[in-house]
């Protein structure tokens, strides 16, 4: 896979998504119908390396989404 | 003079079991002396905090903390968990409680001059109140604040050597029985194996992989004291195929009365002489021993390794010498379908370095569950939506009898096309040569 | 109080970052008694309870002391198990899955002291810090989660009950008069942190009301189609409220199908859900997971609701303490608590304990509830 296009892929997605800013590994996965969900995963968590993404924990799941973005962000008194 | 008051709290101090009231009480005066000129990170009262909080939850029966999402160390997904009270104003030492979860060594031995580290850096850094341990297996760091967190990782990796364990869609902290560091029954070193899978899969700990949990604990034999049957999604459980070996002459001691049954794990009761018959062969489940002219005999084939003859008469009997494990898969909780067993999927595995053939089977079961499971979905959900058969193809193992109780008490077997003769593809009007419309 | 660094640089978070190291290597920690005979134990014995004497191969001897304990515990009681260590074990210690404390020495002559120095501690209160015990058929500490004091979704408190629990208890994890091992856990919610479901005697966190819903911040606070996902019955869908002469995006529970879980709650903190009569205990029993004579088995609600009785739980530790006693005056041997409950008949149990039989007890919980129904003519009057 083409690992710039396929960050920018994730981005754009991402974005796209309205009233949402926390997703499931399972939907990356969707992003790219043929690559391998470990290619999928081993991308994303470089991404929150690299600060473009983050997690978020609800202690038994994580999400995953664009940092910073996303309402509990604030509410929680993160900023 | 405490700072909140807490009459309901009180009445948990006396009576003699240890009480935690008065453990978080001693840490609150000792943070209020601070003895050693502690610079403290946290607010130095907050342990007043934790038991004000209580307090009121007592008070209302409702319990007065928050979740907290976006709180973790920088780059992992796990080890973290974000805490926050609901009534900040009035407990500002507990508006911001972060747990962190510290991977336990395997086998929980600890000698003291770590722990005591350990103990300084929270002191300094977080509230003094820990779990000894978790649900998991984890030390559990209990209360911190959001600033705290890179330091107290940063300490931890550089100062101590250590790591955190998992939390949210990862590989759980993975823990052990015992084994072999002080158990005759261990079948294979769970601490080895603990230790190495639980290095082998850092990247599955730290950063979330999965749908959802995935548990690995290790049990010794089949008594399974750290409950993997029934806690992780994979469970490995020491086992045996040879003969129980049997030693006749401390069989005659416990019948003579020398030697204690059950380990003397029955002292304090009135059962009366040791009754062999009565005790080990009546209860054996398979009924596979006989104890004739002061000789017992074991019908090894038929055995199971239920552990109980093992059990009763732990100095006579011993496990077999080709030890190995099994591995069970599935287990867990019981939301959201009921609560699972792990169910048997590889029945004996020799246990060598470097475990290739426990790897192996690890990463197809989870190649097959980050394919086709859900979010949110445990293993032993998918294993249940999808059928254990599905499961045996994905991981290439084939079907056994031991892989289940009894067979299937329906004949709707779904045939795929190519288990039949000739296939699904037929002409019609070949089959019309010989039977009217 | 000035902030001191740790060296870490919040600028650079990468710059000299280690990670994934994983635990301490457990062989460093081993006592070297444990590591010279690791591997080759021949047998052991229970002195007493509280007490074990393992025999090695070689002829050494390893006396552990074990020792129940809050899990929840200050560095103030860590570093006093420490001085314990230093003074008698050579500074070793362990601790069980089952948040027990193990000391361990390896020569007899160092075990009463052991012993005496462990009872002789006392918290300011007047609780033992030490007791000994804990070992063989008795009971031994409970397992259990966080409760009120750092879990958000408890349907009840997780120490306070435990300590009530372990002071009714107390006399049978110094003792082993019971017909086998008895094993008691507690989890604060149904999400079951604490796997109390296969538990020779389970207590659980149950609430019984569905979420409130706070409309005018729900929006606010909350990403509407996460709360939406995080529902495991689909109870939760989207909708719009007036608050005033405003139109709110919020969400509605279709409240007959909650299952009081509060996975809602931890994606949304608009939609809490404890409530002080709502919520409370249930009661399971008869669970294992050992695989010895029979197959491991799951706990069976055996008491749908008891209130939440702070500080102490009567009704709870009653509850138990009545099965307990049940349980040992009829239980054969070797027979665990759901063995013995088995073998008498279900309707025997209840006949026995003196436990009301409801119908909150017949389940009704998708496929498996059939299962559990009577196929058959054999019962008992």
């Amino acid at each position: 896979m083409d690992e710039a296009a396929a960050r920018d892929i994730i981005v754009e997605k991402l974005k796209g998504k309205k009233g949402k800013s926390k997703f499931y590994l399972k939907d990356f996965y969707a992003f790219f119908p043929e690559e391998k969900p470990r290619t999928v995963k081993k991308l994303v968590n470089t991404m929150v390396s690299e600060g473009t993404l983050e997690y978020w924990s609800s202690g038994s799941t994580t999400l995953i989404g664009l940092k910073g973005v996303g309402k509990q962000a604030h509410a929680e008194d993160e900023d | 003079m405490a700072k909140h008051e807490t009459p309901l709290l009180d009445q948990l101090e006396s009576g003699p079991w240890p009480s935690f009231v008065s453990d978080i009480k001693q840490e609150a005066e000792n943070r209020a002396k601070n003895a050693n000129n502690v610079e403290f990170q946290v607010k130095q009262d907050v342990c007043e905090d934790i038991l004000g909080v209580l307090e009121l939850s007592y008070k209302h029966g409702r319990t007065h903390w928050k979740h907290g999402g976006i709180v973790g160390v920088f780059g992992y997904g796990g080890g973290v968990i974000g805490r926050y009270c609901d009534q900040p104003e009035m407990f500002p030492g507990v508006a911001h409680f972060h747990t962190i979860r510290v991977n336990q060594p395997a086998g929980k031995f600890y000698n003291t001059e770590w722990l005591r580290n350990l103990c300084d850096l929270w002191e300094f850094r977080g509230s003094g109140i820990t779990n000894m341990h978790g649900s998991t297996g984890d030390i559990v760091f209990l209360g911190t604040v959001t600033e705290q967190l890179e330091e107290i990782f940063f300490e931890l990796t550089h100062k101590h050597g250590q790591d955190l364990g998992g939390s949210g869609s990862n590989l759980r902290t993975p823990s052990d029985c015992i084994g072999e560091a002080r158990c005759e029954y261990a079948c294979y070193d769970t601490q080895a194996l603990c230790h190495f899978l639980t290095n082998e899969y850092q990247d599955e700990l730290h950063r979330p992989a999965f749908p959802y949990k995935f548990k690995f604990k290790f049990d010794g034999c089949p008594n399974c004291c750290v409950a993997s049957i029934a806690r992780s999604d994979m469970s490995f459980i020491g086992t045996w195929r040879d003969d129980i070996q049997v030693d006749q002459e401390a069989v005659a001691a416990y019948v003579g009365g020398e030697f204690p049954p059950n380990a003397g794990a029955h002292k304090d009761g009135n059962w009366g002489p040791f009754d062999i018959q009565k005790e080990v062969i009546d209860l054996c489940p398979t009924d596979c021993m006989k104890y004739e002219d002061g000789k017992l005999e074991i019908n090894n084939k038929e055995c199971t390794r239920c552990m109980h003859c093992i059990n009763v008469m732990p100095r006579a009997l011993k496990k077999g010498k080709e030890t190995g494990l099994s591995i069970l898969v599935g287990a867990k909780a019981p939301i959201l379908d009921g609560a699972q067993m792990g169910s048997l999927l590889v029945p004996f595995v020799k246990v060598e370095e470097p475990y290739e053939e426990i790897t192996e089977v690890i990463e197809a079961i989870w190649d097959w569950w980050m394919e086709e499971g859900k979010n949110r979905e445990r293993l032993g959900e998918l294993i249940k939506r999808q059928g254990f058969q599905a499961m045996l193809d994905a991981v290439g193992i084939d079907p056994v009898p031991q892989h289940v109780k009894e067979p299937r008490s329906n004949p709707y077997i779904f045939w795929k096309e190519d288990e039949v003769p000739g296939g699904w593809q037929r002409d019609v009007n070949e089959f019309r040569k010989y039977h009217q419309r | 109080m000035a902030f001191v660094s740790s060296g870490y640089n919040p600028e650079k978070p990468m710059e000299n970052r280690i990670t994934d190291i994983g635990p301490k290597h457990y062989e460093q920690f081993y006592p070297p008694v444990i590591k010279a005979n690791k591997g080759k134990w021949a047998y052991h014995e229970v002195l007493q309870a509280g007490v074990l004497k393992h025999v090695a191969e070689s002829g050494d001897e390893v006396y552990t002391v074990r020792c129940g304990g809050a899990r929840l515990m200050s560095v103030t009681h860590i570093r006093e198990i420490c001085e314990i260590a230093d003074k008698h074990c050579d500074g070793y210690v362990r601790w069980t899955t089952r948040n027990n404390i193990e000391f361990m020495v390896d020569a007899e002559a160092k075990v009463k002291p052991l012993i005496d120095d462990l009872e002789s501690r006392k918290f300011a209160g007047g609780s033992y810090k030490f007791p000994v015990g804990g070992t063989g058929a008795g009971i031994t500490n409970i397992v259990h989660t966080q409760g009120w004091i750092h879990c958000h979704t408890p349907a009840t408190d997780a120490s306070g009950p435990v300590k009530a629990a372990m002071d009714v208890l107390f006399d049978d994890f110094k003792s082993m008069r019971l017909p086998a091992h008895l094993r008691v856990s507690l989890a604060c919610c149904l999400n079951m942190c604490g796997a109390v479901h296969c538990s020779d005697i389970a207590i659980l966190g149950y609430h019984r009301k569905p979420p409130m819903l706070d409309h005018e911040y729900l929006d606010k606070m909350c990403e509407i189609p996460l709360a939406v996902a995080a529902c495991p019955t689909a109870a939760i869908r989207p909708t719009k409220v007036e608050i005033g002469d405003k139109k709110l995006n919020s969400v509605a529970v279709k409240q007959e199908r909650c299952m009081f879980c509060g996975n809602c709650y931890t994606m949304c903190p608009s939609m809490p859900l404890a409530d002080t009569e709502g919520d409370g205990i249930v009661i399971m029993a008869g669970g294992k997971v050992s695989n010895r004579i029979s197959y491991p088995k799951f706990s069976k609600v055996v008491v749908a609701f008891l209130p939440n009785e702070v500080p102490r739980w009567e009704s709870t530790t009653d509850c138990i303490k009545n099965m307990v006693e049940a349980y040992a005056a009829g239980a054969n041997k070797y027979e665990r608590f759901g063995e013995w409950a088995e073998r008498i008949g279900w309707e025997r149990f209840f006949d026995v304990t003196g436990l009301e039989f409801t119908h909150h007890l017949i389940d009704d919980f998708r496929d498996p509830a059939y299962y559990t129904w009577r196929q058959t003519s054999q019962f008992k009057f």
